[in-house]
């Protein structure tokens, strides 16, 4: 019986709970237990309401943490889109494939090959021998500071296709370093065309051409060219 | 064939997934630039770049990628690079023909693996089917 007492329209305060706390659960979390009375009950009603006051704080915490994950993620997005980006335009760039002249083409590598870029490399080279009729290609690859396998497997296969088209190819710009590699790693290169530097490559291109008169640049070639036009 | 384990000793630089093309490289440009902090020379820094650039490229062309520990430390009284690369690939069957020049199961030339063992000091590989392989190369300054 004095129980009962101490607890002042217990129903009703009960209730009232109830209400705020399925309020809470549906998402309002601006309302309060409210009461005037002060007896046993009161420490709950507080104690809830405390409840209320830190979930609030920790769902406001999480929403703003989940709106800066959000603007991190959007951002990376953007970044990777980027990069994505990037890669395609390095693509375009990396293998011109250049006349420097008449009837000698160069394709200077430079950087890492992979897989995409070679046979994109290759397309370029084998296309550019045949729109101009070259016989003569230049692969410089002064700029590929790892030749592993599959580096050279690809020279050796470029090397073949041009060579089936009539062109002999000419592998310039491999260091002593690579050179000594090279033979470890037991490739057998020996049936491709090497020059140490470019200049070299030059060199043997334009005196097999029959363009150079005593180491220098016959400059007959150039009137013929006139005559013609 | 012993499987393979750390030394408790060694110091590790550095942990790399191989999981595309650009990781390999990114892996091997790491792995040079620790040669050449150890000191070594620009033939040895291209021998082990190239070594591991293979061992890459299978992890990640054989195995769908991997793992690669790089480590230093002492091996037989010398300072030296370790790196170790963990996959979990289908694994090899018989090592002595995979270690045979010119023999290849893809569309490589056959040299990668033999080839690098001749470029590093010390060479150790470790199969086992449908679990994996691992393949430690060692290379002292």
């Amino acid at each position: 019986m004095e129980a009962n007492t101490q607890i002042k329209n217990a129903k009703a305060r009960i209730d009232h709970i109830e209400d705020v706390l399925s309020s809470v659960a549906a998402g309002d979390l601006d309302i309060r237990i409210e009461s005037d009375i002060e007896d046993d009950l009161t420490g709950v009603e507080q104690a809830i309401n405390l409840l209320i006051d830190d979930l609030t704080h920790e769902l406001k915490k999480s929403l703003k943490m989940k709106a800066e994950m959000e603007e991190k993620l959007q951002k990376i997005q953007v970044q990777q889109k980027t990069i994505l980006q990037q890669q395609e335009d390095l693509m375009e760039l990396s293998s011109p494939v250049s006349k420097v002249w008449d009837n000698i083409l160069i394709l200077p590598v430079i950087g890492t090959l992979d897989s995409q870029r070679t046979q994109i490399m290759m397309e370029n080279l084998l296309q550019k021998i045949v729109a101009t009729g070259c016989t003569t290609a230049i692969l410089d690859i002064t700029g590929v500071p790892t030749v592993d396998t599959q580096v050279a497997n690809h020279l050796l296969k470029t090397v073949t296709a041009a060579r089936l088209l009539g062109a002999e190819c000419i592998v310039s710009g491999i260091s002593p370093a690579i050179a000594q590699t090279i033979v470890h790693l037991g490739i057998n290169l020996s049936n491709i065309l090497t020059k140490a530097t470019l200049q070299d490559a030059m060199i043997y291109a334009m005196k097999k051409n029959d363009q150079l008169v005593g180491g220098k640049i016959k400059t007959n070639f150039f009137e013929q060219e006139e005559n013609q036009l | 064939m012993h499987e393979i384990v750390s030394d408790k000793s060694w110091e590790l630089l550095e942990n790399c997934p191989i999981q595309n093309e650009y990781d390999i490289v990114k892996a091997r440009q790491i792995v040079r630039q620790y040669a050449k902090e150890a000191g070594m020379g620009i033939v040895d820094q291209t021998r082990i770049t190239t070594a591991v650039s293979e061992l890459f490229r299978n992890m990640y062309m054989y195995a769908g990628g991997g793992e690669v520990i790089i480590e230093k430390g002492l091996v037989q009284e010398r300072n030296a690079l370790i790196i170790t690369c963990i996959d979990k690939g289908p694994g090899i069957e018989n090592i002595d023909l995979v270690m045979t020049d010119g023999y290849t199961s893809g569309q490589g030339m056959g040299y990668g693996l033999p080839g690098s063992k001749r470029l590093v000091d010390i060479f150790e590989i470790y199969s086992k089917l449908n679990v994996g392989t691992t393949v430690r190369i060692t290379k002292w300054r």
